[in-house]
């Protein structure tokens, strides 16, 4: 990371003066790259866009998936292009930095009122001379604010990538919990039309009639109302990646991923968190600039203004007069310590905002991972136990059926919770890759050893799978050696 | 001369226990065995008047339980441990008596002691198959669920070690037997109850003929509930009443065992779903087999925990001749088809096999020939399941609408069930399935026998057969089955639906 900013320093002192808007997309792109395996683009409305369009509109016609979502988002998303800008004016201030102040020339021409002599005329050419001095450190200040504003600019990038994938998972999961609602409509339909025909043998009461038809009625509302939330869903993944029209039509036919057999290694999160993210680069390089805003304030607090120039002059009676000209500031009374004291200040509170988001990013990790391995062991517990359990109720109520010993009722109530049981655990899944595009966002990238979503399709399993150990849940602890906003190196 | 079935084999009551009825069924006639009864009869009567006679000898002596005596030890203690008691000779079987024979059912074998008939029951628990398909684990007697049927002779000194091998305190009540009270077999109330590992010892003179039961008097609700009770059959002296030639003993028991478990649960107060007699429901029942003209006793004992059983029988008339309280008077006896056998109560029923044929004997209350009757299942009689069962077939690729008709289909559609579960109703018979389970079996009278075994199904003569009426025979009795239904008037109130 380092080694980037650093490169990215010298990028940009070797050319900053002129106006490179794509250099500092170029290298949130690659920061991303580096660390989603996806490119992201500017779009400025050049020729180029329109290859972006066409590309966009390959990657929606075919099914979506976790990964063509974020490459869709980070070519497309508005708010993303919107932060993209602020690059342009980020590098804009940057070249301002570099530049010289301006000679400043100045002249002045008398006339003689009574008539006599000659008019007079004074030329001056001034060249603010402090500006040769601080130029360097001044441009220096400038560079580190682009690098801090790249930095950001990456680390929005990520955030939504990591917020389309949380989307993602909820669409998937939403799909197939429609499919499930449906299904639970199906038995409370099948238990009403029976107890419309025991009606209609004569064999029951108006009252469970009523109470039948009541139930299928509510398993209808209950997937009307899935159905918006599906429908929700999309919408607020089609927010994410700057869809309307025709190209909201995307669909998407993955199931759920299940949850991966093993869980990559979580060892070392936090010290990864804090050595990948760019949130809190952008607070070191912001902290650095603040030190070196300060540095230049200090060189420069017994200069005062300092002019240098030429001037010409002609009395009106006397020779022209050419000559050198200083005007020297006298740091009497202010020596910036005004200034100096706020930026003090200011690199101070930089320190701490940094410590801070090192502190709180370390907790988040934590807590996050500590849901991962929680919502894993709960999908886990209902794939190996709950899910065999509740086939197991159903084949045996079956069996029971078959020996009428149970009615349909019972029996469709068994199907019910069967169903019931799959929903909890579908819930726990998209939960759980939630969970994990959030410690993948909190890390500040992929998380070590995981790929993108398996292609494994949680099913209800047949049989119980053998028991296996499960990963421990404790927390991993750093010795606490290092500053909070350091990583450890290793 | 009549011939009639005897019993020449050894007197050994294990043989009978082993098979149920006499090992060695010969055929004798049947002055040789009255010959040879009225001597052994003789003897007997002979020993015991010379018991009476001879005062006590050391044969005849036997613990009195609760005697006073002097205390061990004490100087007034003589160490005489036994007292003169005014009881016979043992009745020996096929001398004294014709043994009954216990359908599905042993009997307790025993052995005589310086004249006294000695017993051995081991409480244990027992697994026991009710019905082919449905084993359960019960609490029975030496093996057995019920226990096996003690056989004894009015006048016998009885004397019945108990073992208890379950995994809790039991104690036997010996049911409608006249006895000293510390004999009765309460626990708590009349002796401290058998421990588990424990052996205890009864002993009485019995002084009556009847049936009679036993059973647990301990947490009868749990003991009885999982089986624990035998039939006690006490033969009288000397003959009484017309000459009985087949003598059977049917205990009558109610169970909950629920589709698919393997324990009677002892919890259930009325909902009972297995009815048995001896232990045994129906397809799993053996019938009682007699040749045509045999005098027949049935002796049944009702040992349900709740219900009472009016027990019919097909194709004769009866006479009850006795309750538990023993012989009713020839002008006291009723005629009947049907015996109500009350709970915790015997009755006795004889007739005369005279007509030949297949005939069910069955308790008259419909639920009674079920097994396990699923009582959550919707009545379903009437129902058109339409499309349903493509519907629900989405969702449980195995469902089929049943009962629309009725139960009757139960044992022949061979679907699925649970382990250890047994159709609610259908036996093999004859003709058809015999919709019926539970408390059922069949008399079976046939002019000739070989043995005693199930000889099989009853061949109709010819004519006498309920079959498909022809056409020719609707013509000539002028029914036509297509108009509608007439009654006589006088019943103006039986329209038919629709």
């Amino acid at each position: 990371m380092r080694v980037h900013a650093l490169g990215l320093a010298a990028l940009l002192a070797s050319g900053c003066a002129s106006i490179q808007k794509e250099r500092g997309h170029a290298e949130v792109t690659s920061l991303v790259e580096e660390r989603l395996g996806r490119k992201t683009r500017w779009n400025q409305g050049r020729p180029e866009d329109a290859e972006v369009a066409r590309h966009l509109d390959t990657l929606l016609a075919e099914d979506l998936t976790s990964d063509r979502a974020v490459e869709v988002a980070l070519l497309n998303n508005p708010a993303l292009q919107g932060t993209y800008e602020d690059l342009g004016v980020s590098q804009a201030d940057m070249v301002q930095a570099g530049l010289l102040s301006n000679p400043t020339l100045e002249g002045s021409i008398g006339f003689p009122i009574s008539g006599r002599g000659v008019s007079e005329h004074e030329f001056s050419l001034v060249q603010s001379f402090l500006d040769l001095f601080t130029l360097p450190l001044r441009k220096r200040v400038a560079q580190e604010q682009f690098v801090a504003d790249t930095l950001r600019v990456a680390h929005e990038t990520l955030a939504t990538a990591a917020e389309v994938r949380k989307t993602f998972s909820e669409v998937q999961a939403r799909q197939q919990l429609v499919e499930l609602r449906r299904m639970v409509l199906q038995a409370a339909e099948a238990a009403a039309e029976l107890t419309t025909r025991l009606h209609e043998a004569g064999n029951i009461t108006e009252l469970d009639l009523a109470t039948e038809r009541a139930a299928a009625e509510q398993a209808r509302l209950d997937l009307a109302q899935e159905e918006l939330a599906l429908v929700e869903d999309r919408e607020h993944l089609n927010r994410l990646l700057g869809l309307w029209g025709p190209r909201t039509q995307w669909t998407l036919s993955a199931k759920l991923p299940a949850v991966p057999e093993e869980e990559a290694a979580l060892e070392k999160l936090e010290s990864l968190a804090i050595r990948q993210r760019l949130d809190i680069d952008a607070a070191r390089k912001q902290s650095a600039l603040l030190w070196n805003a300060l540095e230049l304030a200090r060189s420069t607090r017994f200069f005062g203004r300092v002019e240098v120039g030429v001037h010409t002059h002609r009395d009106a009676d006397g020779p022209r007069l050419f000559g050198p000209t200083l005007s020297l500031e006298l740091p009497i009374f202010d020596q910036r310590q005004s200034l100096i004291a706020r930026l003090e200040a200011q690199h101070r509170q930089g320190e701490r905002r940094l410590q801070e988001l090192s502190i709180n990013a370390r907790s988040e990790v934590r807590a996050a991972r500590a849901r991962l391995l929680s919502l894993r062991l709960v999908a886990e517990r209902y794939r190996r136990v709950v899910l065999p359990l509740r086939e197991k109720v159903v084949e045996q109520s079956q069996l029971q059926y078959n020996a009428m010993q149970l009615g349909l009722f019972q029996l469709l109530a068994a199907r019910r919770e069967q169903v019931e049981a799959y929903r909890a655990y579908l819930e726990a899944v998209r939960d759980y890759w939630m969970a994990h595009a959030e410690l993948e966002r909190l890390v500040g990238g992929r998380l070590p050893g995981s790929s993108a979503g398996g292609a494994e399709q949680p099913q209800v399993p047949a049989q119980p799978a053998p028991p296996e150990t499960q990963p421990g849940h404790g927390q991993h602890r750093d010795d606490g050696t290092e500053s909070p906003h350091e990583h450890t190196q290793d | 001369m009549s011939t009639r079935k005897t019993d020449t084999g050894p007197d050994s009551p294990s043989s009978d226990a082993l098979s149920g009825e006499p090992a060695d069924s010969g055929v004798q006639p049947e002055g040789t065995l009255t010959r040879r009864s009225m001597l052994a009869r003789t003897g007997a009567t002979l020993a015991g008047g010379a018991l009476l006679l001879g005062g006590a000898s050391a044969q005849a002596q036997a613990d009195v339980p609760g005697a006073r005596r002097p205390r061990e030890g004490s100087a007034a203690d003589t160490g005489r441990r036994y007292a003169k008691q005014d009881w016979q000779a043992p009745g020996m079987p096929n001398r004294d008596y014709r043994p009954v024979v216990v359908p599905n059912g042993t009997k307790l074998p025993w052995k005589v002691v310086d004249g006294v008939k000695v017993f051995h029951l081991v409480a244990e628990e027992v697994e026991h198959e009710l019905a082919p398909g449905l084993k359960a684990l019960c609490w029975g007697y030496n093996g057995r669920v019920h226990g096996p049927t003690i056989e004894v002779v009015e006048g016998d000194r009885f004397r019945c070690y108990v073992t208890n091998r379950l995994p809790a305190p039991t104690t036997v009540h010996w049911h409608g037997i006249l006895l000293p009270n510390g004999m009765d077999g309460v626990g708590g109330l009349n002796q401290k109850a058998i421990a588990p590992g424990e052996t205890f010892r009864y002993e009485f003179t019995i002084r009556q003929a009847g049936t009679a039961m036993y059973h647990s008097h301990h947490d009868e609700m749990t003991q009885i509930a999982l089986g624990l009770g035998g039939m006690f059959v006490i033969h009288p002296r000397r003959p009484v009443g017309p000459r009985i030639d087949r003598d059977f003993a049917i205990m009558l028991h109610e169970w909950r065992i629920d589709v698919g478990t393997r324990r009677p649960n002892p919890n259930e107060m009325t909902d009972f779903n297995l009815l048995t007699m001896n232990a045994r429901a129906f397809p799993g029942t053996e019938p009682l087999v007699v040749r045509k003209g045999e005098r027949v006793r049935i002796r049944l004992g009702n040992m349900s925990p709740q219900d009472h059983h009016p027990i019919h029988l097909h194709g004769y008339q009866f006479r009850i001749t006795e309750t538990d309280g023993g012989r009713i008077p020839e002008a006291g006896q009723w005629p009947e088809t049907t015996v109500l056998v009350p709970v915790g109560s015997t009755r006795t029923i004889e007739f005369v096999a005279d007509e030949p044929g297949d005939w069910a004997f069955h308790c008259h209350m419909t639920h009674h020939v079920m097994n396990q009757m699923g009582h959550d299942f919707p009545n379903m009689v009437g129902v058109k399941p339409g499309g349903l069962d493509a519907k629900v077939r989405t969702l449980l690729p195995g469902y089929m609408t049943m009962g629309q008709t009725g139960m009757a289909d139960m044992g022949d559609m061979g679907m699925a069930v649970p382990p250890n579960s047994i159709p609610m109703v259908g036996g093999k018979g004859k003709h058809d399935s015999i919709t019926m389970g539970g408390m059922f079996t069949v008399l079976k009278v046939r002019d000739q026998l070989d043995g005693y075994g199930d000889p099989g199904w009853y061949e109709n003569p010819l004519g006498t057969l309920a079959v498909a009426a022809t056409g020719d025979e609707l013509r000539r009795d002028g029914v036509d089955v297509n108009a509608p239904p007439q009654v006589e008037p006088g019943a103006p109130e039986n329209r038919r639906r629709g």
